[in-house]
């Protein structure tokens, strides 16, 4: 009863919502930052986080942040001398930017799955995408950023004869030569003017994650999981040397204008600087306190700007001739610090199924609730399995949402899957809404709640204050709609979903299972239980309605039905003393019962234990029936007169 | 009957007749074959062969389970006046049909299902035994007294627990190893076997057939790899290699496959050459004994063309010869027949003789 799918949808990918629990403002990296670019204009340093959002910094202050990818955004170009950025992300996007004003601009897309790496031809003004989807596209960046909502029709280009995953491309400026580098564990090479496909470079035994051409597209630079890197010689089509320096994976590099030196990172958490014409002659830069993901260069070259696993960016001086000779030692603290901040690495949804308690990358446990759609407690550094433990209550409410953690954040997806997101009915007073008079014992729905607080701004804000029952979100949450374990369709902030276009987006992608149920009057689906109620054997034979010996019918209920109303059906229906009761009775509540007894002295148990009154029949079964089997429910009467 | 007997004894010579060996045939009940094939490749398992008799000599009064029936059986065959002839295993299959509902019929099974059914059915009732034993001689320990070295005694056969004889002689552990290729951290998680289910390929090795077994299985597009270190589904690369070798390796070829066009199991004659002496090259980093070498001891053998069609039979080594089961017949064969049983090059004929479960013993740690 409770799985009603909503039939009538076209046989498309189920979609689901999603919301992530996130502040106003995140000002802060939350978690790894995958890619760095340097606009030397204006002194910004723009940074691609795991956390999905593009962040600005203006000398090293940071400026805004662009929210618009829906997952880790992997890869980031600077473009038309800094007035363009485009990204790619996880979300299977590459989208193009508005920098200065830090607005998207378009979406393409085109990948099938994340798109890992991006490449820039300055001189021609064309970008490379690639990624786990094997396929690299080339796009005309006049072409991208001149697409209006109307016209975003674009052609593209694709480099084909990829058989695995990219990971790593690169480009040189005049747009003469595009590689690539993949789990192949070789150098693909095409000539992206013509499209047609060069030649492969094999010598790395792992996967090659980092790349750079030279400048005149003669020579590239690999850095492989295999823990090398190789230089090659384009024209000869060899590897003219490889470099150890590094004790793990290689996954980050810059070369020197010249050619002349490299720079390394990697998984050791080392960034060495190497002389490339005398490899032996390597200086380490730095030793970071995560994996390196990615360097950039300063506009003065003298120093280099690190990403890492972690969500803080440092500037690192890179050596001179000095530190060659080893006259001087290198610095062991970074020029400056971008300060990130935590991302939620651990999340348990607690058992009243509306609380989530967190901890994050610094240990820190937090108490969010998802119906406000808000942090509502810091509990600083506890011990967080005992606090998960402090905070179990006996009660027993199904799962109506999943959480995610990719981004750093609480993300929230609402569907109708496995987890069923209309499944939790709970008393309105237990959910913190007054009970309305005329409805005593109303029963609100917690997915229900939610997403009529997300959508509240494209319906029409209910006025009348007095008429609304569920809470409010922030308006600054995203909403995002999106195939269920696939793409993205749509994402809106909650508080821009009034808007005209964006209402109209919506029209288009709401899925009809939301529209059809968060209306106020629409029908319920409550989820039942079925159970047995069977005479304990100190109960008076002469007292039963009927006989012990047969076998009791089975009931059914809804699974938020208290053991007081299961007590209150004994007393009426299962006891009696032989004169007619009140046929369908509901109204038990008060009026003396016909065999003398009250509904106080019924006692229910399950497995031996003595049920209390208030408790619900889902919990029971839950925490003391512990079996799916149908439940089983004793009852007896207890100081009988 | 008699005159096959004579022949055996014959073909071997009374000179190398090996003492204290007996070739006994055993008695088809109707499509029985599946059992008398692995039981024959089994008793010719000396570590299996030996704890079975050791077994039957410390338990002589005990209820009659599956194990008993096995115990008697091989009691039996090990104490015949003859050197050879045939043996009926009445008991021990009457049992076998009261213990499990799928076998309680006149149909062919599946030798491999009935091997895992074996081994895991005596494992339990060995277990079941010793915590029987636990519980008596702990009721007699808090009888006695509270003294407490009997009743730590008493806990540490608690703790080794689960690992009987059974699993000594033929369980092994593999490892599966996933690297996340993101963060190219690696997990990996131990599984205990006790037979190695190997996929197999036209014209190759066991050799061959294992490496595929154990190579790289990349888990990308809709099938990622949710990694813990990154909070998200990444592309992995995942493989299972062998972590600790059984003293018996079974090797259980995949020769029947599903075929959905037909909606019926087909059964895969490809040649897959054995060889007498195997080493493992799919072992983890961390393997406890990855060169222990191997020495073929019997093959059990399918002829015909689907699961449940056509015949058992099995081939075992015995002091330095071959011999032929097939069911109460014995016969010695030279080691050059078992060229016969690796397959066929060809996938035109249907039916075939072809090895089916490979049982591998360690030649040291015995």
């Amino acid at each position: 009863m409770a799985n009603i799918k909503s039939g009538n949808q076209n046989t498309r990918k189920k979609v689901q919502v999603s919301m992530v629990i996130c502040e106003a403002e995140e000002k802060r990296h939350r978690s790894g930052v995958n890619a760095l670019q340097l606009d030397p204009s204006l002194d910004r340093l723009y940074s691609a986080g795991r956390d999905s959002i593009i962040r600005v910094y203006e000398h090293e202050r940071y400026l805004n942040g662009m929210e618009h990818h829906t997952d880790w955004v992997n890869d980031i170009i600077i473009c038309c001398g800094g007035r363009h950025l485009i990204s790619a992300s996880s979300d299977t996007t590459v989208k193009v930017w508005n920098a200065h004003k830090g607005f998207c601009m378009s979406t393409l897309r085109t990948h099938k799955d994340y798109v890992k790496a991006l490449a820039y031809a300055k001189d021609r003004e064309q970008v490379a995408s690639a990624g786990l989807d094997k396929s690299i596209y080339l796009w005309d960046i006049n072409t991208l950023t001149a697409l209006t909502a109307s016209n975003n029709t674009v052609t593209t280009s694709s480099l084909i004869g990829s058989k695995e995953s990219i990971y790593s491309l690169a480009m040189n400026p005049s747009g003469s030569i595009i590689v690539s580098g993949s789990t192949e564990k070789a150098l693909r090479l095409w000539d992206p003017r013509t499209c047609a496909k060069l030649f492969k470079l094999k010598g790395h035994a792992d996967n090659v994650k980092a790349l750079v051409v030279s400048r005149d597209g003669t020579h590239c630079i690999s850095g492989s999981s295999d823990g090398s890197i190789k230089v090659w010689n384009l024209g000869l089509q060899r590897c003219i040397q490889t470099i150890r320096v590094h004790s793990d994976s290689v996954w980050a590099l810059l070369a020197t204008e010249s050619f002349t030196y490299a720079i390394s990172g990697g998984r050791d958490k080392k960034i060495i600087m190497t002389d490339l014409k005398n490899v032996p002659n390597h200086v380490v830069v730095c030793v970071e306190e995560a994996p390196i993901l990615k360097m950039c260069f300063t506009a003065d070259q003298l120093s280099v700007w690190v990403s890492t696993e972690n969500s803080s960016i440092r500037c690192w001086k890179l050596p001179t001739e000095k530190h060659f000779k080893e006259e001087v030692k290198m610095p062991s603290t970074p020029m400056s610090v971008i300060a990130g901040g935590a991302a939620i690495r651990q999340a348990v949804v607690l058992n009243d199924k509306r609380h989530i308690l967190t901890k994050d990358a610094n240990e820190n446990v937090a108490l969010y609730d998802v119906l406000r759609a808000r942090k509502i407690e810091d509990l600083g550094k506890l011990n967080f399995q005992d606090e998960v433990k402090n905070r179990h209550k006996m009660v027993y409410v199904p799962n109506w949402f999943n959480v995610d953690l990719k981004t750093g954040m609480l993300t929230i997806h609402l569907g109708q899957d496995e987890v069923d997101c209309f499944s939790a009915w709970v008393p309105a007073k237990d959910a913190g809404i007054r009970d309305t008079p005329d409805q005593p014992e109303q029963k609100v729905n917690y997915g229900k709640l939610l997403l009529q607080a997300l959508f509240e701004h494209w319906r029409g804000v209910e006025s009348n204050p007095e008429n609304r029952v569920y809470f409010s979100v922030p308006k600054h949450i995203p909403l995002i709609l999106s195939e269920v374990g696939g793409r993205t369709l749509y994402r809106v902030l909650v508080g821009d979903t009034s808007g005209d276009t964006e209402n109209a987006l919506l029209n288009e992608t709401v899925p009809n299972w939301v529209v059809s149920n968060i209306e106020e009057n629409c029908m319920n689906k409550f989820i039942k239980v079925q159970f047995y109620l069977q005479p304990h054997s100190s109960v008076p034979s002469h007292l039963l309605k009927q006989d012990r010996m047969k076998k009791p019918d089975r009931l059914v209920a809804n699974d938020f039905i208290q053991c007081r109303k299961v007590a209150e059906h004994v007393l009426e229906k299962l006891l009696g003393d032989g004169t007619a009761s009140t046929p369908g009775g509901g109204d038990a509540d008060n009026s003396p019962t016909n065999n003398g007894y009250s509904v106080d002295q019924i006692e229910l148990t399950c497995n031996d234990q003595v049920l209390d009154p208030s408790m619900d029949l889902r919990t029971v079964k839950h925490f003391i029936w512990k079996s799916t089997s149908d439940l089983t429910l004793y009852y007896k009467i207890i100081n009988a007169k | 009957m008699g005159a096959n007997i004579s022949q055996l004894e014959r073909d071997i010579g009374s000179e190398q007749f090996p003492s204290n060996e007996h070739y006994f045939g055993l008695v088809n009940f109707g499509n029985t074959c599946y059992s008398n094939s692995v039981l024959q490749a089994l008793y010719f398992c000396k570590p299996f062969r030996e704890k079975v008799l050791e077994y039957k000599a410390k338990n002589k009064r005990t209820k009659e389970t599956l194990l008993t029936c096995l115990a008697d059986l091989f009691y039996s065959i090990a104490t015949q006046k003859k050197k050879v002839g045939s043996i009926a295993p009445k008991k021990f299959i009457a049992r076998l049909r009261k213990e499990k509902e799928e076998f309680d019929n006149y149909m062919q099974q599946d030798a491999h299902e009935f091997l895992n059914f074996l081994i895991n059915h005596i494992s339990e009732i060995i277990l079941a035994e010793r915590q029987q034993q636990q519980t008596n001689s702990t009721t007699n320990n808090v009888n006695k007294s509270n003294s407490k070295a009997p009743g730590e005694n008493g806990t540490t056969h608690a703790n080794a627990p689960d690992l009987t004889w059974v699993h000594e002689i033929f369980q092994g552990i593999l490892t599966s190893e996933t690297r996340c290729l993101n963060c190219e951290n690696v997990s990996s998680k131990d599984e205990d076997f006790i037979d190695l289910q190997v996929d197999i390929e036209q014209n190759t090795s066991i050799t061959h057939c294992l490496r595929c077994y154990s190579s790289t299985e990349t888990l990308c597009s809709d099938n990622k790899f949710k990694c813990d270190n990154c909070s998200s589904y990444q592309e992995a690369q995942k493989r299972m290699r062998v972590k600790k070798l059984p003293i018996i390796l079974a090797l259980h070829l995949k020769r029947f496959k599903y075929v959905e066009q037909y909606n019926r199991h087909i059964k895969v004659s490809h040649r897959v050459v054995f060889p007498l002496e195997l080493r493992l090259f799919n072992t983890s980093d961390d393997a406890v004994n990855p060169d222990r070498l191997y020495d073929l001891v019997a093959v059990v053998i399918h002829c015909g063309s689907g699961p449940n069609r056509g015949h058992y039979i099995s081939i075992v080594k015995s002091h330095g010869f071959w011999l032929l089961f097939d069911d109460d017949q014995v016969d010695k064969i030279d080691a050059s027949t078992i060229e016969d049983f690796y397959g066929l090059t060809s996938d035109t004929q249907k039916s075939s003789e072809t090895g089916y479960i490979l049982f591998y013993q360690s030649r040291e740690n015995l």
